[in-house]
Parts: structure tokens; sequence; C-alpha cells
């Protein structure tokens, strides 16, 4: 019993021990981003699919040529690691002249036109690279001397400086890293960026800090570090502690709310989003019957959808590409909201007692709030739409597999058309097929338009090509356009990002060597 | 005592080998595989099959399973299949934290749960009782994450007393300790209320025993008759029911470090779940049900120090 005397000695040291402990309040300017993820896929800029890798990657990378940080319009690409450039007539052979004196992370020496053509061969390649068919136009990548890189391509393609930009395939790394790393490069990876990789702790974090000799200037923040927090309200609650300052957010009007009331707090909402659009298996009974299609689309209240998931993180799709993209258009055929002409429909195509349809639908509240919406609006005219609730890697395979007679799929992609109508609408695309990717459709009917258009050198023509394509994929009701959902994070109003947000790619707001704290 | 430990420490090897057999190909039969998490919406049919077969998916299964035993007979428990780390090292680094975690907690419930579980007992049917018995249904019926969002809210954003993110320096004790303590008492509470609620019964059924009548007829100090004879024979389920709730505990941490962005296996075995990362999760699991045999051995160990008249042959 004499031992219990001294348990309250015990926990009143136990106690102030835990009071005087405060973490190192470091004089360096480190900044904390909060994302909703579990992990990281990969640090190799060429394999990064998701949000996490993107917002990792790209400070760590640089390209040929990048979209100017604020916006992703792809008509005001600039120069990036490429000073200039030259094209062809033709539009198949360019010539880029690289800057002199930039240098790769950690001593990997300066970036030279072998670093170009080895990153631009290992992009094209799909033992090497995620994004490989975007080169398939992509014939020869020639080292000229030290500074000069020319790129012949077997076709013209619709964005040569877009597949070169910093995203996916586009980014530059270095040869010698990668050689001597080998798979390992995938967590150690040695770019030309502002920050380079401190440490990837799985599970938890990514810290990358200033690259001292970056080519643009000295980077204002020490530190970035990246953390993976995938339940939001310990997000919420790191940001409002003021342990993160910049945090992904929900992309729903309660969440803007709520964080627009919480002081010192800025709200980012953009662009270029998400397209939802609900895409039909136009060979799976009943919805081979256009009439039962267009049904479908007479049925959904686009604005009660909208209000439903916030008037200040949607935005109207009027075709399956937006707007904004390069080559889309409002140009389409509509299907005004009419319970009746749903029924109408319906009873022509010999449903008048109702239909019932099945699918399965993730879990990812991105997708699964909206269907709930659609599911009950199809309910009011008459269609029964019965959802299975499976994990998202299991309905990614699903919907490959065609198991959904429609398949609502949430998408942000390179801003052209023809990405869009490659992925989506293009009949090698099917999925099913050897070479499928996301044509959930089975839609075959504008490959001519998307080929035409792709080697289309006249932009107005080019336009026109695919304006025509979208309306044929609306005539047909092969994809249903609902909305598009923006991004929204929060940051704390002492972090000065350096430039004013529009859109990006990133998909969340891009750490550039500009971006600093300017108080905490 | 110590061949009775060899044996039980033999049988643990079948146990493993069904456990990990089960899981390999139940986790295989699930829809979705790792191909298609680690190359997500973007991925072609062909770069699925091309990264499948890096990975070694394309072999039939059985191939697979004889090379996963093979390795694991060497020790080996493979690379993650999504970050193709060792996953021995990614272990290595999860596992501290878990077991703080998991200790921690389990401290907690011990240290509050007892005491109460002793005064509710002694106390029966008064004002102390009802609170005790109160607070512990308030306890049990708390969902683990609410609980942590509560405390968080309370102790780290209005009073600003501990941290909210991450696992803190683990080489550092104090900064161990600082991040630790929210966490371990989420599950701290939640422990004190089952282990209160145990040693109440316990307690209360000992308390009628012979014995402790006798004690207390030969003019023994309550104290005494309290602690040297009634606790000493109501811990014995106790010790069963902590035993128990050790390897609940340990694989039901995963909750309170996603929400405290902690570090640990738990978080770990999920998102292999997640990812279909077969070999991080086979690998984990294995750790998991180690630590299972490991807690069951040192309870029924605890018994015959508790108990001298158990022996084990």
């Amino acid at each position: 019993m004499k031992s219990s005397r001294y348990l309250p000695l015990f926990l009143v040291l136990f106690i102030v021990a835990i009071g005087v402990y405060s973490p190192a309040s470091a004089q360096e300017k480190v900044l904390r981003e909060a994302l909703k993820a579990s992990d990281i896929r990969s640090l190799d800029p060429h394999y990064g699919t998701t949000t996490i890798d993107y917002a990792c990657i790209d400070p760590m990378f640089n390209a040929l040529v990048r979209f100017k940080p604020v916006d992703v319009n792809p008509e005001l690409i600039e120069p990036d690691l490429a000073e200039r450039w030259e094209r062809s007539k033709d539009g198949l052979v360019w010539t880029f002249y690289l800057r002199k004196g930039v240098k790769f992370h950690k001593g990997y020496g300066e970036l030279t036109s072998e670093d170009v053509k080895f990153s631009l061969e290992k992009a094209a390649n799909k033992a090497t690279s995620g994004f490989a068919s975007d080169y398939a136009a992509l014939s020869k990548v020639e080292a000229l001397d030290k500074y000069t890189v020319r790129l012949t391509f077997k076709n013209p393609i619709p964005s040569v400086l877009g597949i070169l930009s910093n995203y996916h395939g586009g980014y530059i790394v270095s040869k010698k890293a990668v050689e001597e790393k080998k798979d390992n490069f995938k967590f150690d990876p040695i770019g030309t960026g502002p920050f380079m990789l401190k440490e990837y702790v799985p599970k938890e974090k990514v810290v990358e800090v200033r690259h001292p000799d970056f080519f643009r200037g000295k980077p204002k923040l020490d530190q970035v570090e990246f953390w993976f927090m995938p339940d939001a309200s310990s997000r919420e609650m790191a940001f409002r502690k003021g342990e993160i300052d910049i945090v992904e957010g929900e992309r729903e009007q309660a969440w803007v709310k709520k964080m627009r009331d919480i002081p010192g707090t800025a709200i980012e909402i953009f662009g270029p989003g998400e397209t939802l659009v609900l895409h039909f298996n136009m060979t799976k009974k009943p919805l081979d019957d256009i009439r039962v299609r267009r049904a479908i689309c007479h049925a959904i209240n686009i604005k009660e959808l909208m209000t439903f998931l916030g008037p200040d993180v949607t935005e109207p799709l009027v075709s399956v590409i937006p707007m904004s993209y390069l080559g889309g258009t409002n140009k389409v055929p509509t299907y005004a909201f009419s319970p009746e002409t749903a029924k109408k429909l319906l009873a022509e195509a010999g449903f008048s007692k109702g239909l019932d349809l099945s699918m399965v639908i993730t879990e990812m509240s991105d997708y699964r709030r909206p269907m709930e919406q659609v599911q009950e609006q199809l309910r009011r005219a008459g269609i029964n739409l019965k959802m299975d609730v499976i994990t998202h890697t299991a309905f990614h395979e699903q919907i490959r597999k065609d198991v959904n007679p429609l398949v609502l799929y949430v998408a942000a992609r390179f801003p052209v058309a023809d990405t869009f109508l490659t992925h989506f609408f293009e009949s090698k695309s099917i999925v099913g097929t050897p070479t499928a990717i996301t044509n959930f459709s089975h839609y075959n009917k504008i490959d001519d338009l998307i080929a035409k258009a792709r080697v289309e050198v006249d932009p107005k023509k080019q336009k026109e090509l695919w304006a025509e394509a979208q309306m044929k994929i609306i005539e047909d009701a092969a994809a249903f356009p609902l909305c598009t959902t923006k991004f929204v994070f929060s940051r704390k109003i002492y972090v000065d990002l350096g430039y004013e947000l529009r859109s990006t790619l990133n998909l969340s707001p891009p750490i550039a060597w500009t971006t600093d704290i300017r108080k905490k | 005592m110590i061949k009775y430990t060899i044996r039980r420490m033999i049988l643990v090897l079948p146990t493993l080998w069904a456990v990990v057999t089960f899981v390999f190909f139940l986790i295989r039969v699930v829809p979705g595989g790792p191909a298609v998490a680690a190359l997500g919406s973007y991925a072609t049919a062909e770069s699925i099959r091309e990264l499948e077969k890096k990975m070694g998916l394309d072999r039939p299964i059985l191939v697979q399973y004889g090379s996963f035993l093979k390795d694991l007979c060497r020790g080996d428990l493979g690379k993650s299949l999504i970050t193709n780390k060792p996953i021995s090292s990614e272990i290595r680094k999860a596992l501290p934290y878990t077991l703080d975690l998991t200790l921690g907690g389990m401290l907690i419930g011990i240290v509050l749960g007892v005491p109460i579980g002793i005064m509710t007992a002694l106390k029966r049917n008064q004002a102390p009782d009802y609170i005790g018995r109160i607070l512990s249904l308030v306890g049990i019926s708390m969902p683990e994450f609410y609980l942590g969002i509560l405390l968080m809210y309370l102790f780290a954003i209005k009073l600003n007393l501990f941290p909210v993110l991450g696992g803190g320096n683990f080489n550092v004790l104090s900064s161990r300790l600082y991040y630790l303590v929210l966490p371990a008492f989420t599950l701290g509470i939640i422990m004190t209320a089952f282990i209160s609620r145990m040693v109440r019964s316990s307690m209360l059924n000992v308390l009628r025993e012979d014995y402790v009548r006798t004690a207390k007829a030969k003019g023994l100090r309550e104290r005494v008759v309290i602690y040297k004879h009634a606790l000493r024979n109501a811990l014995i389920p106790t010790v069963t029911v902590i035993g128990i709730y050790m390897s609940i505990l340990m694989g039901g941490s995963v909750l309170t470090e996603i929400i405290f962005s902690r570090p640990g296996l738990g978080k770990m075995m999920v998102f292999a779940v997640k990812d279909r990362d077969y070999i991080a999760l086979q690998s984990v699991i294995i750790v998991f049900s180690a630590f299972v045999f490991l807690f069951n051995l040192l309870t029924d160990i605890l018994y015959s120090i508790i108990d001298p008249r158990i022996e084990y042959r």
C-alpha cells in the first residue's frame, strides 16, 4: 500500500510533463494541407491518379510547358522547362529549346534533353506509365543537343502542348534517378520542382522541403506537409485548431456554410470541377430502346439536383463536356424536366406500368448522394431503381464488367474535348474490350467525327466537329449530363497561395514557389 | 508451466496457418483488385492487365498461395502491392503506435475501471452505484468515433490542451505521450465502462461467499477483507475479460487511429482491404493473430499468479 502514496505525485508529474510539452514551435514556414485520402498511390508522376497524388507530385516536378497556376485554359499554356518551341506546318514535328541551368533535386545534376527524352519515352510506355495511351501518336523523341529536343508525331493530335504540360505523363523526371532507384522511384522521386521529398510516412503524410536551386526563385515556404485524413470531422477539427492550414472540404453547401463561419477562414471553390454524367448502356435491355433512355432524361430534375447538392458547389452542365473546356459546347438538344413526357415515352416503349432497374453504386458520397437524388426523381416517374452500395474499388471493377444498365460517372479529365470523347464515347474504349477505357454506353456512332477532329489543324473546324459529336451523343441519349461539381477547400487567411485560383487540374490548390505563410 | 507455454506456442502455428489461408482466399473472392485500385479511374483494360502481371496476380491462385507460404516460412512477408515497400518495415513503423494506443487505453480502463467497479459493488443500490452504472452504460453505448470527436472538441479545440493530428515524434517520450492522451482516453473511457461492470458483478458474487463472511467474522479490517480476500478472487474473471478486450482493443483501434490521424496497424489493415492490397492485409492479419495468441497466453499465465491453486499441465 506504500506505493499508493506516490501515485498522486506520479500523476502530477505526468500532467506537468504533458503540460510543458509543446511541439517544436519552429521558426520555419511550414504549410500543412489535409486531404481526403488514406494514402498516396504513387509519387512517380507517370502513375499518380488521385487528388492526393496530384497534390504531392505537382510541387516536385515541372514539364516542358505548364498551365498558368490560376487557370487550366489549354489555350493559355506557357513555357516551363522549355524556353520556347517551334512546330512544323503539318503539326507533326515539334522542337523544344530547354532552359539552361535547371537543377534536379538532391544533386542529381542539370536537366538536359536526355532527361526529357527519357521522361517522354517512359510516359509513352505502358510498362512504365499509367498514361501511355495519351502518347499513342508520339513516334519519336530525339535529343538534338544538350538543350534541344525534337518530337515527331505519327499524326496531328488536338493538344500537343497539353500532353507535354504539368499533368500526368508530361512531367519530366531525372533519368539518372529513375535508372538508379528503379521501383523505389515511385516513393523517392527526383524532379526539378520548388519542393523536394523529405519523407513519406505510409498512411500518414508526405513531407516536402524547399528546393534551394529551384530555377524560378527561392520558394517562400520551408516545408510543406500533405496529411492523409479520410475522416471529414478530423480534418475539420485539425483546421479549427490551426494544426492544418489548408483542408479539403466536402462538396456540400452545408460544409461551405459551416466553414465560412470560422473566423480567419477563406473558402476556395474552384474548377474545372468534375462532371456528373449518366451513361446509358445501349446494349442492355430495356436501355437499348431510345424511348426508355429519353424517358429517364425527362424524369430527372437537374435544378432540384443542383439545389440539393448546393448552389455554391455546382455548375450547370449542358453537354457531356463542360463549356469551359476546349471544344465544349452548349449547342446541344436538351431534355426538359417532364415526368409526364417520361411516363408517355415509357408507355410507348411498353412500360406503362413502370420500369424496374437495378445497379451498383459506390459508397463514395460524390457518387452516392447525387444518385440517391436521381433515384428518388426516377421513382416519381414510375422508374424503380434498386441500388446496391459497394466499395469504390469494387464499383470500378463492376462497372467495367457491364453490371450496370446505367452508370453515374464523376470525372475530371484533361480539358480538351478529344479526351472526353475518346475515353467515354469512342468505340475502342467500350468496356469489356481489350482497349477499353470508360465507354460505358457502348456508343460507336461518332468515331469518324472524333478521328476527323483529332487531325484537323483548323481550330474553328475542329471545334465544329467536336460540337457535332456532342450533339449526336445527346440526340441518341447515349449519356445524360447532370451537372458539374466544383472543388472545395478552406484555407487560413494567412496562407497566401501566391496566385488567384480559378481552376486547376491538380484538383487541390497547387503549392507554388510563391505560396507563403504571412503570419500565424 | 514452461511445458504448457511451449505446447501453446506450437499450437499457434496451425491456427495462424488457418487464419491466413482463410484470408488469402477470401480477399481474392471480393470484387475489385489492387491493379484497379492502384491505377484509378483512368485505367485502360490493357494497363490493368499489365500491372496485374507485374504484381504476379496473373498466376493461378494456387501458385500464388504456394509462393506466399514459401516466403512466409522464410520470414518474408513480401512487398505491398500498392506502395511496393517491404511490409515488414511498414509494420515495424505502425505497430509501436498501435501498441501504445492499446496499452494506454487498457491502462486507463484498468486504473479507472477497477476502483469504480469496487466502489459500485460496495455501495450497491446507493447513489455511487447508480451513478457508476449509468456512466458505464453511457460509456458502453458511446461509439468510439463519437467519443473521440467529443474529446477532441473539448480538450483540443475549446481548451487547447492537446493536439489532434498525428502520433507525435516516436523517439521523444514526452511527444509520444502528449499525442497519446486523447486517443488513449477515447479507448480508455470505453474500457473503463466494460471493466467497471465486470469488476462490480464479480465483486458482488465474491462478497456473498462464505470465506468473505468468515474473514469479516474473524474481525479483519474491511480494507483487508476487500483487497486481500474479495478482490483477488474477483479479479480472475476480470483478467479473462481484459485478455479478450486487449485483442478487441487492438483490432478495434482503427477508428481512433483514423480520427486522430495516427499511424497504426488497424488503419493499415482497413486501407489494405480498401485497396485490395492482399499482401499487406495478409501480413497485418498474421501480426494481429499473433498478438491475440500472446494476449491469451499472458491471461492464462496471470491466472496462476492471481490464484496459485491453478496449475497447468
